[in-house]
């Protein structure tokens, strides 16, 4: 009973971890402790993303690498971003919600990594629901707000 | 043989009863397994509530008029496959008889169904019915799940005819795994999933209220139903499947028009995800369901390796679907592949351990699909019933009158030979 097909990173050509996140580069402006690498094609930001609607799906998940917990960190995070985004009407407000929600403080390990990751993932997750033809929030990102990835959310109880 | 009328083939299900003659490729009718009689107050044991006087014994209705009857009460006879009340069961064939097939039960030999462990006793309860209400003057209780098996072979060549393998029965409630060895079902290790056509209706249903505004609430389960039926299918992954739908919504999305039944104004519903998404419950219960998470795969992985090791081959060679939550496009072939992954890894494993001196023969598994699935049971018992070797394995009303209804305890197995 291993095998619960849900999405794994394949990332996992990394050389530092932070409290046990892999470190990966980013393609990104936001500094940070990730290297930067503007060129990379796919970084875990883009496979969280690619990812996300199928593995919000899965209660079970199995860490293989260090890279995995960045993985279900980021798709958590997305979740966070969707309950923002179901209440904007338009990409600036989108934007900002995205900005405030990165900055906001996390107590856990590797604060500063993740705080990058968070302000690039916010970023691409605006994009991708702003992608619509009269700039409302896509319903087909927005539809996943209410999904729990593991049964779990950052947010507490409530909220 | 020839101057038999065509027999009458009649599949009570805890949902549905098909009934029709033999020879027929569908039921002529299916209609809800409930019952509606008068009851007078409710005191006393149930044969006094029920007392009868002259023509209220005929005052009832079956089927769909069951549910249009006021004034009466609903009763299902069966429950989870067994026949649970026989003297409504006895009035629920009547009127299929007379009323539905409109025959003369004394000039029909008759094929009825039972579910995997089935009671003797309650073969016995059928016979007296059959025979002593009824005056027929043959009748065989066919397995279900032997019925199902027999519906593939439309499908197959005559020589992979055979009365062993396995069968996945899906419907509405629940969803069966029956082994079935040379036309014994091995009843210890049928297992029951609590997936079926039911649970993706719901889960589909959730997945719209959380996304399409304007479907009516009254009306949200039906279109739930509606959308299952006509948009489904199975996708081999599911994050290539969403990546598709994303980067060209013009092809795989969906429109469904429905009418509000109150303005009988129309609605309009986006179908997306949930096209792929509802049928793969079978395949990752963990979506819809926190306390079952064993995919329908491994499910039946297990209960072929729980068989007798003589028979496991022919089990994995011949897995046949059956019931109508197995249409989804491609159900079968994700299922082979699937079950194909697991016992592939396995050999694997056992080379490995070995070290290379034990190289097992490879085990082919296939899954059978076929265009009768929907009805299977019903299907293979018209089949059946139209041998003349069906005539030879009934029991006679003239062998019931000699040695009484314990005959009908067994029913031999037939038809491997045509």
């Amino acid at each position: 009973m291993l095998n619960f097909q849900a999405y794994h990173s394949t990332l996992v050509d990394y050389t530092q971890s932070v409290g046990n996140l892999a470190l990966l580069p980013i393609r990104t402006t936001y500094r940070g402790p990730a290297p930067l690498s503007p060129k990379i094609e796919l970084d875990i930001i883009d496979e969280a993303l690619n990812y996300f609607k199928a593995n919000v799906f899965f209660r079970f998940y199995e860490i293989k690498s260090d890279s995995d917990r960045v993985l279900i960190y980021l798709t958590l995070y997305i979740s966070e971003c969707l309950k923002k985004l179901q209440k904007c009407s338009n990409k600036s407000q989108g934007q900002q919600e995205m900005y405030m929600l990165a900055i906001s403080k996390f107590d856990i390990p590797g604060e500063q990594y993740l705080q990058q990751l968070r302000h690039e993932t916010g970023n691409r997750v605006v994009e991708k629901v702003f992608a619509t033809e009269d700039g409302k929030p896509s319903k087909w990102w927005l539809c996943f707000a209410k999904r729990k990835f593991m049964d779990k959310s950052l947010s507490g109880p409530g909220q | 043989m020839g101057d038999h009328l065509p027999a009458c083939v009649i599949d009570v299900g805890t949902g549905y009863t098909k009934l029709g003659f033999a020879g027929n490729k569908e039921p002529q009718f299916i209609i809800p397994s409930a019952i509606a009689i008068k009851e007078t107050a409710k005191v006393g044991d149930q044969s006094t509530r029920r007392m009868t006087k002259a023509v209220e014994d005929l005052d009832f209705f079956i089927g769909d008029e069951a549910f249009d009857a006021t004034g009466y009460s609903v009763k299902y006879p069966v429950r989870h496959g067994l026949v649970e009340d026989w003297d409504l069961m006895e009035r629920y064939i009547e009127q299929c008889i007379f009323k539905y097939l409109r025959a003369e039960p004394e000039d029909h030999h008759f094929l009825l169904t039972e579910p995997p462990l089935n009671t003797p006793e309650n073969r016995e309860y059928l016979a007296e019915i059959m025979f002593e209400s009824f005056n027929v003057p043959g009748l065989y209780i066919a397995v279900q799940a032997v019925l199902a098996l027999a519906a593939s072979w439309k499908s197959r060549t005559s020589a992979e005819r055979t009365f062993t393998g396995i069968v996945v029965d899906s419907g509405d409630g629940v969803t069966h795994i029956v082994p079935v060895a040379e036309g014994y079902v091995i009843g210890s290790c049928i297992k029951h999933i609590p997936i079926a056509g039911r649970n993706i209706t719901s889960f589909i249903q959730s997945l719209l209220r959380e996304r399409e505004v304007g479907i009516p609430p009254e009306q949200s389960l039906e279109t739930a139903k509606a959308i299952k039926e006509r948009y489904s299918y199975i996708c081999p992954d599911i994050a290539k499947e969403f990546a598709k739908y994303d980067s060209d919504p013009g092809k795989w999305m969906k429109n469904y028009t429905g009418i509000n039944s109150i303005t009988k104004n129309p609605f309009a519903v986006d179908v997306g995800y949930e096209r792929f998404l509802g049928p793969e419950i079978f395949f990752h219960p963990e979506f819809s369901n926190a306390d079952f998470t064993v995919p329908l795969n491994e499910m039946v992985d297990d209960v072929i390796q729980s068989c007798p090791i003589d028979v496991r081959r022919g089990l994995y060679g011949n897995i046949v679907l059956s019931g109508g939550s197995t249409m989804f496009r491609d159900f079968g072939r994700r299922l082979q592949r699937d079950i194909k992954r697991t016992v592939d890894a396995r050999l694997q494993l056992s080379t490995q351990l070995s070290e290379g001196r034990i190289t097992p023969k490879p085990i082919d598994v296939q899954v059978i699909t076929h265009n009768m699935q929907r009805y299977a049971v019903w299907f293979g018992g018209s089949m059946l019933a139209s041998t003349p070797e069906f005539y030879q394995v009934c029991h006679t009303k003239q062998a019931y009158m000699e040695y009484g209804p314990s005959i009908c305890r067994h029913n031999p197995v037939f038809g491997t030979m045509t």
